[in-house]
């Protein structure tokens, strides 16, 4: 499991970013569709620590709402510097996924 | 509401965010979403090892690492620690109605103070992160606790001996200010630093002096009552390391490490 979290580093914020994209949304529900897209092995906590340096950075920005559940959820919103981002982060998993696909396949370059 | 393992670990990261130096409204931000989160997570029936992973330590490290630390708030706790020490201190005196100064006790205080608040910065900042989920932790809080009450009666033993000249004796209206003011600031910390046990030592502090101020004499020299008082002192002693270690072993128990 921590091998899987240690090769998913610098992967995971551009998955959130992808999913932030998609529209508002709360940590609990980030969790869930990450679970819902495959990332089954990860603890659900993980994703906080990247939200706050994510936050930090600029990436996203957050804001708190009231809900029916109990005290009030943060919902993250992507920021024109996210967006630009995800885009660079899409074009460079691109690269690395075709050349781990070439090696893997032994087609080499 | 959460479950006690969560409430546990949400205190945990809290002390030990503090103990970082973070920012308190950063330190709200955070327990309050993964309290959200612990919340719906336990209402879906996982538990809080789901959420933080097999090592709460390492993810408390992570969250830690992703904050910055606030050196302003931080410069802010070394004045609140002078007055709490000095609270500390006077408390005791001013209860039992003779709370005096001297050149001598002023240059002591001042002296024990600057190294007090070196050493448990030390011990906050720096030593107690890393035992944070270790038993050595409460080994260590006791036995700085312990270390730091018996130099604490030493230095008041050595001072009274020495016979300095107080340069100011408090009337008891002075005494009764005194341990309002006391009083404040310990209201004042434990509001501050969030915690209650800015309040707790101080009532703890305070019972001797009180019982000393309104017990008789006599009983106050009984042998039988000084007996009952110990064996008293004892038995609580036990229940509390008993319950304490009870609470820990199921706290490790679930998820810990």
């Amino acid at each position: 499991m921590s091998e899987t979290t240690q090769m998913l580093k610098g992967i995971l914020d551009g998955c959130l970013l992808a999913i932030i994209k998609e529209g508002e949304i709360y940590g609990y529900e980030l969790a869930a569709k990450l679970e819902s897209y495959g990332f089954r092995s990860l603890s659900e906590g993980t994703i906080y620590p990247l939200l706050l340096r994510m936050q930090k950075e600029g990436l996203i920005s957050a804001t708190l709402r009231k809900s029916t559940a109990g005290p009030k959820r943060k919902y993250y919103t992507l920021t024109e510097k996210g967006e630009r981002e995800l885009k660079l982060f899409i074009g460079r998993w691109e690269q690395v996924s075709s050349s781990v696909d070439n090696v893997l396949n032994k087609r080499g370059i | 509401m959460v479950s006690k393992e969560s409430e546990q670990f949400l205190t945990e990261l809290r002390f030990y965010l503090m103990s970082k130096g973070k920012n308190d409204d950063e330190i709200n931000e955070i327990t309050e979403e993964l309290e959200v989160h612990l919340m719906e997570a336990e209402a879906d029936g996982k538990d809080v090892s789901y959420i933080i992973g097999d090592s709460p330590k390492q993810y408390m490290k992570s969250i830690g690492e992703s904050m910055s630390t606030d050196y302003r708030q931080m410069a802010g706790l070394v004045p609140l620690m002078i007055l709490l020490l000095g609270a500390y201190v006077s408390i005791g005196p001013a209860i039992e109605g003779n709370f005096s100064l001297s050149k001598g006790t002023l240059w002591i205080a001042i002296t024990a103070g600057v190294i007090a608040v070196g050493g448990y910065g030390v011990l906050i900042f720096r030593v107690l992160p890393k035992f944070l989920h270790s038993k050595w932790s409460a080994v260590l809080l006791l036995g700085a606790g312990v270390a730091v009450t018996g130099l604490m009666v030493m230095l008041l033993l050595w001072n009274q001996k020495q016979g300095f000249e107080p340069v100011f004796t408090a009337t008891p209206f002075q005494n009764n200010v005194i341990v309002a003011v006391c009083a404040v600031i310990f209201i004042v910390s434990a509001i501050y630093t969030k915690t209650w046990f800015t309040v707790i030592i101080p009532l703890c502090i305070s019972v001797g002096p009180i019982a000393n101020r309104f017990i008789p004499q006599d009983v106050n020299e009984d042998p039988t009552y000084i007996l009952y008082t110990v064996i008293a002192f004892v038995i609580i002693a036990a229940v509390m390391i008993f319950v304490f270690m009870a609470k820990r072993k199921k706290m490790l128990n679930n998820g810990g490490k």
